[in-house]
C-alpha cells in the first residue's frame, strides 16, 4: 500500500473484484495487490474462489465489479501478446491430440516472443533449455508428453510457463499431482526464480505446509472473500485454520517462528 | 523419476531420429518426389509419347523454344492441354487438402479429424445432385453449374455447421465435431433422397461423389489455384496460433493467441481449400487425413514444419495416384491412392511405436 | 481391359435407363429436342434430289441436349462411343470412317475390330485426341461422362450427344448423324425403310385382340428380388406397345424397378425375358422364383426369352427387334416380308 520510492505501484492489483458464474458470485470485493518481486500463495478451501480470483489476475474472467491493474493499466486494455509476455500461466496439464516431445511442448513457452514468421531464434532456443534445466527435466528431452506420468507432465508444463520467461508467473496448485520430493522441488525452484530472477509470483496452493514454508505472504480465501493477507505466521495460526479449514490445527505443521 | 537411463523401447533411436532431427531432409526428399511425379505425369499416359517430343512441346509452349523436333498437334494438345493441367490440378488439390486437413486436425485436436468434418463432403454432394437435378444449363468459364453449387455447398455446410457448432469455443470442440456430423447427416439424407428421385442423372452425381481429375483443364486450374494456394499459404503464416490451441483454449489465451478470432480464420481458410478443391474434382479422400499424420510422425507435430511439407507431400501422393490411375486404366484416383498410401502408413504406424505414437 | 459380366449387365440397364428415364422432366439438359440441321448457305444440307448437290458442308447440327455443333468438313475420322451408334454409323455408309469405338460397341463385326476408346464408365481422352478424329459422336445423360465431353469441344473437337428416349427419337438421331458425316441422303433412306418396316409389323398385329398382358423382363437381381421392367413413356415401352401388347410398366417415368407386389397386382399373362450373353435366366428359373408362382404367365408357363440386343438398342436394327418380340407375343400372326 505504502509506495516505495522506485516503485510506481503493485505491479498487479484486484481493487474491489466481484467475479461470479452465471447467476452465482464466487469472488465478492476482493482487494488484492502485489508488488513486483512478491511472493504470494493463495490459499482457501476447496470453492472458496481462489481459481477464480486468479482467473479475474490474468484477464481471463472480467469482473461484475471493480477492475483488475496491470502495471497501472486495466487488464482488459493490455494487448494479448503483451500480457502473455507479461504474465506468465502455467497451463492446467491437458491431453494432447498427437504425439509431442517434450521440448516442443515447452517451445510453445515462446510464442509471444517468437516472431510469427520466422521461428525461434538463439535467444527463444536457449530460454526453452533453460526451463528444461530449472524444472529438472533435462532427462525427459525427446520423450513423447503424452507418455509421461501425471507427475512428469504437470513439471513439463511448469517449464512452459518458465520458459515464457514473463515478469509474473501464475500457477493455480502447479503440486497437484507430483510426489513430496517433487513438490519441494518445485518450491524450491519458485524461490529461485523469485529471488534470483526477480519473478513476481503467485501460485494458488492447497498444501497449507508449502505455502507457509515458501512463501512471505499468504492470502487466505474463505467464500469468496479475502480474510487474511500477510505472512503465514498470521494468517495461517491455529485459529484460522480451525475457523476457515475446520481441521484440527495440529495437522498443519507450519514452520517454527515467521516466513 | 530416476534420471538415467529409459527403457531401450521408449527411447527413439537409429532411423527414427536421424529422421526426425533432419526436417528440412523430409522436406527436400517430399519436393524431389512431387517433381519426379510431375515429370512422370506428363510424360506418361495411355498414348505413348517420347520423351524429346513431351519435352519440346512444353519448351515451346512455355517459352517458346524450338528444339527442333517436331509434333502433331495431337501431341501438343495431350501434353500441353490434357496431361500437364491434370497433374497440375492433382498436385493442388493433394496440397490443399493435406493442409486443411492438418489444420482441421490442430483446431479440432482431434486426429481422426479430415477436411471434410464439418459436413463440406455432404455439402458440395448436394450442391452438385442440386445442380444435375435443375434442368438449367450453365457454363460459365469452363465452371459448370455442378461446380459452382458443390462450391457454395461445401462452403454453405461448413458456415452452418460453425454457426450451430458454437464456434468451437464455449460449446466445446465436441460440440463442432458432433455438429458436423449430424449437419452431415442431414445433407447426406437430401442427397440419397435426391439420387433416389434422379434416376439417370445418379450416375453424373455418382462420378461427381466418386472424385476424378478427367475434366482438369488450365481455366479450372488458373480458377481454383489462387484460392487454394492463398488459403494454404495464409494457414501456414498462422501455423503457431495452430500449435498453441493444442494445449488448450486456456493455454493458447495465455500464450498470446486469440483463440476465437484464429479458430474462425483457420476454419474459415481451411473451409476454402477443401470446398474449392471439392468444387473442381470431386471428393477425394484418404488425403487429408492420412498425409498430416505420416508427416508428423516423420518430423514432428510443429505447425511450421508440418503443414509446409504436408502440402508438398499431399501434392506428390496425389499426383502420383492420379499417374497410376491413369495407366491402369479406369481406376478412381481414391482407390488408387488408398492402396499406395495406407500400407506405408501401416508400416510408419507399426515402427513408431518407439514413442511418437499418433 | 475387358469388364466383367456384371458390369456389362450394369452397362445394359444403365443404358436402358438413358434411354426410359430421358422422357422424365428432370434432366440437366431439356430431352428430345428435335435434331436439325442448318447451314449458312441457302440450300439445305438434308439432301433432296436435285441437279446439282448442295454443299454439305460446314453444317451446324443441334445435337440432342441442345447443343449446336459445328462440323466444318466432311469427317474423315469418326469416333463413336455408343454401341448405337457405331452401328447407325455402319448403317448408313459411314463405318469405313470409324476409327474408334466404346468397349461395348459389337455389331456389326467390323466394328469389334476397332480400338477401343471408352468403357461403359469412362473415356480415354488422350486416346481419342491421338486419333486427331473430326467427329466424335456421344451417348446422352451422363452416358458418355460430361467431363470428357466438355474436355473434346475445349479442344475443339465436335462431339454430337446423343440419346433417343423413343422410336422417333432414334429415327431424328439417325438423320442427324446422316447430316454431320455427309450421308443424308442414306440416313433418309434408312429412317424410311426403317418406318415402313415398323409401321408394317405394328399394323399386323394391331387389330389383334384382346392384347395380352405382357411384362418385359429387363432384368431381375435374385440376391434382392428386385425386378427390371420398362419404365413409363420408355423406349422399350414404346416397343412393347407396338408388337401389340397391354405393357407393363414400373408405373414411374423415372424409375425401372417394379416391386413383386405391383407386379402381382398387374399380373402379367406372358413374360418376355430379353436376353442377352451376360443375362439369360431359363423360364424355368423364373418360374422358381418365390412369389412369382402367383402370376398368371407362371401358371401357364408363357415364359420367352427373346435377344434383347435388337430391342432395347437405338440404332438401325429395331424392325429386327420389333418382328423378334412380335414372334414371341404373336407366334400365330404371319408378318409382311422383311422390306
Amino acid at each position: 500500500m505504502t509506495a516505495i520510492a522506485s516503485t510506481a505501484g503493485p505491479i498487479m492489483a484486484a481493487r474491489g473484484v466481484t467475479v461470479g458464474y452465471g447467476g452465482r458470485t464466487v469472488v465478492a470485493d476482493a482487494e488484492l495487490h502485489i508488488a513486483a518481486g512478491e511472493r504470494v500463495a493463495l490459499v482457501g478451501p476447496n470453492g472458496a474462489g481462489k481459481s477464480s480470483l486468479l482467473r479475474a489476475l490474468t484477464g481471463v474472467l472480467t469482473p461484475r465489479v471493480g477492475e483488475v491493474d496491470l502495471r497501472g493499466q486495466p487488464v482488459e486494455r493490455v494487448d494479448r501478446r503483451t500480457l502473455a509476455r507479461t504474465v506468465a500461466v502455467v497451463p492446467e496439464v491437458a491431453d494432447l491430440p498427437f504425439a509431442m516431445p517434450v521440448e516442443e511442448v515447452v517451445a510453445l513457452g515462446r510464442l509471444p516472443h517468437e516472431p510469427p514468421l520466422t521461428g525461434l531464434r538463439p535467444a527463444d532456443e536457449a530460454a526453452i533449455d533453460g526451463a528444461i534445466e530449472r524444472v529438472g527435466i533435462t532427462h525427459l528431452r525427446g520423450r513423447d508428453v503424452r507418455e509421461l506420468s501425471m507427475g512428469e507432465r504437470q513439471l513439463v508444463f511448469i517449464a512452459v510457463a518458465v520458459a515464457q520467461a514473463a515478469p509474473i508467473l501464475v500457477l493455480d496448485e502447479p503440486t497437484a499431482h507430483l510426489d513430496i520430493r517433487h513438490q519441494v522441488d518445485v518450491m524450491e525452484l519458485l524461490v529461485e526464480l523469485n529471488e534470483r530472477d526477480g519473478t513476481t509470483v503467485i501460485a494458488v496452493l492447497h498444501d497449507l505446509a508449502l505455502a507457509a514454508h515458501f512463501f512471505p505472504r499468504v492470502v487466505v480465501l474463505a467464500a469468496g472473500r479475502i480474510v487474511a493477507d500477510g505472512p503465514p505466521a498470521q494468517t495461517l495460526d491455529a485459529q484460522r485454520i480451525r475457523e476457515v479449514f475446520r481441521v484440527d490445527p495440529a495437522l498443519v505443521r507450519l514452520p517454527l517462528g515467521a516466513d | 523419476m530416476a534420471a538415467g537411463a529409459l527403457p531401450r523401447d521408449l527411447e527413439v533411436h537409429g532411423l527414427a531420429a536421424w529422421v526426425r532431427a533432419r526436417p528440412l531432409v523430409v522436406g527436400l526428399a517430399a519436393a524431389a518426389i512431387l517433381l519426379l511425379t510431375l515429370v512422370l505425369g506428363v510424360g506418361l499416359g495411355s498414348v505413348r509419347i517420347g520423351p524429346t517430343e513431351t519435352i519440346a512441346v512444353i519448351l515451346s509452349r512455355t517459352f517458346g523454344l524450338d528444339i527442333g523436333v517436331t509434333w502433331t498437334p495431337a501431341t501438343e494438345a495431350i501434353v500441353w492441354e490434357l496431361r500437364l493441367p491434370r497433374v497440375l490440378t492433382a498436385m493442388l488439390i493433394g496440397c490443399g487438402l493435406a493442409v486443411a486437413g492438418a489444420t482441421f486436425q490442430g483446431l479440432l485436436r482431434n486426429p481422426l479429424a479430415d477436411p471434410y468434418v464439418l459436413g463440406t463432403a455432404s455439402g458440395a454432394a448436394v450442391g452438385a445432385a442440386i445442380a444435375v437435378l435443375l434442368p438449367i444449363q450453365l457454363v460459365l468459364v469452363e465452371f459448370g453449374l455442378l461446380h459452382g453449387l458443390a462450391f457454395i455447398g461445401a462452403l454453405g455446410s461448413a458456415w452452418l455447421v460453425f454457426r450451430l457448432g458454437g464456434k468451437g469455443g464455449a460449446g466445446g470442440l465436441t460440440r463442432l465435431l458432433l455438429t458436423g456430423y449430424a449437419v452431415g447427416s442431414v445433407l447426406a439424407a437430401v442427397l440419397t433422397m435426391a439420387m433416389y428421385v434422379s434416376g439417370v442423372e445418379l450416375r453424373q452425381i455418382f462420378s461427381f461423389l466418386l472424385g476424378g481429375l478427367g475434366g482438369s483443364s488450365w481455366l479450372r486450374l488458373l480458377v481454383a489455384a489462387p484460392l487454394i494456394l492463398a488459403s494454404s499459404l495464409l494457414i501456414m503464416t498462422r501455423g503457431r496460433s495452430l500449435d498453441g490451441m493444442l494445449l488448450g483454449d486456456a493455454a493458447a489465451r495465455h500464450l498470446g493467441v486469440d483463440v476465437g478470432r484464429e479458430r474462425t480464420i483457420l476454419l474459415a481458410l481451411a473451409s476454402m481449400a477443401t470446398a474449392a478443391a471439392v468444387a473442381i474434382s470431386g471428393l477425394i479422400g484418404f488425403v487429408g487425413l492420412v498425409v498430416p499424420h505420416v508427416v508428423r510422425l516423420l518430423v514432428g507435430p510443429a505447425a511450421h514444419r508440418v503443414l509446409p511439407i504436408s502440402a508438398v507431400a499431399g501434392a506428390a501422393l496425389l499426383s502420383a495416384a492420379d499417374l497410376g490411375a491413369r495407366l491402369v486404366g479406369d481406376v478412381p484416383v481414391g482407390v488408387v491412392m488408398a492402396l499406395l498410401g495406407a500400407p506405408f502408413f501401416l508400416v510408419l504406424l507399426h515402427r513408431s511405436r518407439s514413442g511418437y505414437e499418433l | 481391359m475387358l469388364p466383367s459380366d456384371r458390369r456389362r449387365g450394369v452397362a445394359l440397364l444403365l443404358s436402358l435407363s438413358v434411354v426410359m428415364a430421358a422422357c422424365s422432366g428432370a434432366g440437366a439438359s431439356p430431352s428430345g429436342a428435335p435434331a436439325t440441321a442448318s447451314a449458312p448457305s441457302p440450300s439445305t444440307a438434308v439432301a433432296t434430289p436435285s441437279a446439282t448437290p448442295a454443299p454439305a458442308f460446314p453444317v451446324t447440327v443441334t445435337d440432342d441436349e441442345g447443343t449446336a455443333v459445328e462440323v466444318a468438313a466432311e469427317p474423315e475420322k469418326i469416333v463413336s462411343l455408343t454401341p448405337a451408334t457405331t452401328e447407325i454409323l455402319f448403317a448408313i455408309g459411314a463405318g469405313d470412317r470409324v476409327v474408334a469405338t466404346d468397349d461395348g460397341s459389337d455389331y456389326p463385326e467390323q466394328a469389334v475390330s476397332l480400338p477401343d476408346v471408352a468403357t461403359f464408365s469412362s473415356v480415354d481422352v488422350e486416346k481419342v485426341v491421338a486419333l486427331e478424329p473430326d467427329l466424335v459422336v456421344a451417348g446422352g445423360l451422363g452416358f458418355t461422362p460430361t467431363d470428357a465431353i466438355t474436355r473434346l469441344r475445349d479442344l475443339d473437337v465436335p462431339v454430337i450427344v446423343v440419346y433417343a428416349p423413343s422410336v422417333d427419337g432414334v429415327y431424328k438421331d439417325i438423320e442427324m448423324i446422316g447430316t454431320a458425316t455427309g450421308t443424308a441422303e442414306a440416313a433418309t433412306r434408312l429412317t424410311a425403310d426403317m418406318r415402313a418396316d415398323i409401321e408394317a409389323v405394328s399394323g399386323a398385329v394391331s387389330s389383334q385382340s384382346p392384347k395380352p398382358r405382357v411384362l418385359y423382363e429387363v432384368g431381375y437381381d435374385a440376391t434382392t428380388g428386385a425386378i427390371y421392367a420398362p419404365a413409363d413413356d420408355s423406349f422399350v415401352a414404346e416397343m412393347v406397345t407396338l408388337a401389340g401388347a397391354d405393357t407393363i410398366t414400373t408405373g414411374d417415368p423415372n424409375t425401372y424397378e417394379i416391386s413383386l407386389e405391383a407386379l402381382i397386382g398387374k399380373d402379367p399373362e406372358l413374360i418376355v425375358l430379353g436376353t442377352n450373353p451376360f443375362y439369360s435366366p431359363t423360364p424355368d428359373s423364373v418360374a422358381a422364383r418365390p412369389g412369382w408362382d402367383a402370376l398368371t404367365a407362371v401358371r401357364n408357363d408363357d415364359i420367352r426369352p427373346v435377344r434383347d440386343i435388337e430391342i432395347t438398342r437405338p440404332g438401325p436394327r429395331l424392325p429386327l427387334g420389333l418382328r423378334n418380340l412380335v414372334s414371341v407375343i404373336w407366334p400365330d400372326v404371319t408378318l409382311p416380308a422383311a422390306g
